[in-house]
């Protein structure tokens, strides 16, 4: 597994594409973060607010920044060893698959969270120097839960990747579920003929791993609305992991099965 | 010592390569032999456990995936441009190395050895065949392995490459080391491997020496020039050799020699214009051992166009 490690440690520094993903995930971020704190630096601090800023307003998106950047790094993880044919010298320099497979999943995991803690740490810095006065830093769990959110989206790229062994047809399920798919299941279960959808709504992966990032609850507005109040964070994140964990189940027992 | 025994490997109801057992010496080059679709790549990839199929393959006793470190053992390589196009050669032999416990001046080492050296920082994406089929053997010389696993190496190259490939080949061969190497051209084999697995259809066609492949199947014929011919061709079928007419008049005579051939004439006053003994050359005995395994064939358009 050492060996595994240090061949991922290799790989993952010497692509450009781990630098231009990580750094414009801090950039977005960051720009969302002085984007919100220009805008009410005349206003008394809103601890929410500030929270929306740090987490790169990760809350109100379908695809937050860091999370689909990290999620496209974890897809070139494993896609870049089909795209160019070096699953073939991998697999000879370590024949263990699970080995690779494991090593590229804590990779992804570090740097993913790299990314994720420097984006958090960043977006704080420039909230206070763009109000020009020190806020607190949001809760712990806001914190952790953003992390968390992070690192599972680069596992499911890396798992998606794996598992159609090719980089479009990953980013395409990576981008179009939480994209489309999801906001016209949540759409249509306004619907009163589909409203059996409804109970569906709060388990959809992508949806329900949003709760990780809450940190403002819209749980009331959204029902007043006519919708279905999301999970908890952690209830919801734990929908997100295990719907990511079956998807990784399944690439990882193929990669065992099939012809490199 | 390579041991292949019952390899293995179906798609769907097609069978790629059909129970082929085999053994590749130490100490010399063996070369791996077969039409293209014969089932070389993919027996090589049974053999390294990149492919699932029946059978299996052992390296000095043990399976690929036992090996550990297996670079440092079983230096292989299977795909010229397996690498990432914007990881620079000498990155890329880094994160192979470090995978197997290498050190970066073996790297050094290996991209001088192949005639990288000059090339290794940049980008790879514009590599010839050439240089691709060289880096692949730097791959593959990382470990410094006792066992060679290359599949058509030689590809790409130019006649410079192709010697400059044989020597080193040869060199590694003579230090005791297995070398066991694919390509579908005889010609190139005839001058690289001193022994031979010859397939076809997946399926063990012959193995050995290359000269006892050679002489398995090839058959001697005598070309015979006469203005008697036809009345030749009768006395010598009378005699039981076999005869074949070509479009010019002359005969190839298979089943006897040229003295035995000119005997029968003077015997019974047939004029001779030209007696000549015919060896056939490598591509020949290629071509008739694999002529009935040859998976992909054109329909030959000689004569079809009346």
């Amino acid at each position: 597994m050492s060996d595994a490690l240090a061949f991922e440690a290799v790989r993952v520094r010497t692509i450009r594409s781990t630098y231009w993903l990580v750094g414009l995930a801090l950039l977005l971020g960051a720009l969302v973060a002085v984007a919100l704190a220009l805008a009410t630096r005349d206003e008394p601090v809103d601890a929410a607010l500030v929270a929306v800023g740090v987490t790169g307003g990760s809350q109100f998106s379908p695809l937050p920044f860091a999370a689909v950047l990290v999620g496209i790094l974890g897809v070139f993880a494993t896609g870049h060893e089909f795209r160019h044919g070096t699953v073939q010298p991998s697999l000879l320099a370590l024949p263990r698959r699970s080995a690779l497979v494991a090593a590229k999943l804590v990779v992804v995991a570090l740097v993913g969270a790299g990314a994720a803690v420097a984006g958090l740490a960043l977006n704080w810095v420039v909230t206070v120097v763009s109000r020009g006065a020190v806020v607190s830093v949001p809760d712990g769990e806001i914190l952790l839960g953003y992390v968390v959110f992070v690192v599972l989206w680069g596992w499911l790229g890396a798992a998606l990747a794996l598992l159609f062994r090719n980089i479009p047809g990953a980013l395409v399920v990576l981008l179009v579920v939480p994209l489309v798919v999801e906001p016209l299941i949540s759409a249509l279960s306004l619907v009163p003929a589909m409203d059996w959808l409804r109970d569906i709504v709060p388990y959809l992966p992508f949806s329900a791993g949003t709760s990780l990032v809450t940190v403002v609850d819209v749980g009331e507005a959204t029902e007043a609305a006519g919708g279905t109040a999301a999970l908890g964070r952690w209830a919801g994140g734990l929908v997100f992991a295990g719907a990511v964990g079956a998807v990784l189940a399944a690439s990882w027992v193929l990669f065992e099965r099939r012809d490199a | 010592m390579i041991t292949a025994v019952g390899l293995t490997k179906r798609y769907g109801p097609k069978v790629a390569v059909d129970d082929l057992s085999f053994e590749v010496r130490p100490g010399v080059v063996t070369g791996f032999l077969g039409p293209n679709g014969a089932g070389k790549s993919t027996t090589m990839r049974l053999m390294l456990d990149l492919h699932r199929g029946g059978g299996e393959t052992r390296f000095d006793g043990r399976r690929y995936r036992d090996v550990p470190r297996p670079m440092r053992e079983i230096g292989a390589v299977l795909e010229a441009k397996a690498f990432h196009p914007t990881r620079s050669a000498r990155n890329h032999l880094l994160m192979l190395a470090a995978a197997n416990g290498i050190g970066s001046a073996r790297v050094d080492e290996v991209l001088a050895l192949v005639g990288l050296s000059d090339v290794a920082g940049g980008r790879p994406k514009g590599f010839s065949l050439g240089m691709s089929q060289r880096l692949g053997l730097a791959c593959a010389l990382l470990g410094d392995p006792h066992t060679l696993v290359l599949d058509e190496p030689a590809n790409g190259l130019d006649p410079h490459g192709i010697q400059w490939l044989r020597d080193v080949l040869k060199s590694l061969a003579a230090q005791g080391r297995t070398v066991f190497v694919s390509s579908h051209l005889l010609a190139e084999m005839a001058q690289m491997a001193d022994e031979l697995v010859v397939i076809g259809r997946g399926r063990l066609i012959d193995s050995g020496p290359v000269s006892d492949f050679v002489g398995r199947f090839t058959r001697t014929t005598v070309l015979v020039r006469s203005p008697e011919a036809s009345r030749l061709a009768d006395l010598l079928a009378d005699d039981g050799a076999t005869v074949d007419s070509l479009s010019d008049g002359s005969l190839v005579v298979g089943g006897a020699d040229a003295a035995a051939v000119g005997e029968l004439a003077a015997s019974y006053g047939v004029v001779l214009h030209q007696l000549v003994t015919r060896t056939a050359s490598l591509e020949e005995a290629f071509l008739s051992a694999t002529g009935a395994a040859e998976e992909y064939r054109g329909v030959s358009t000689h004569g079809s166009a009346a």
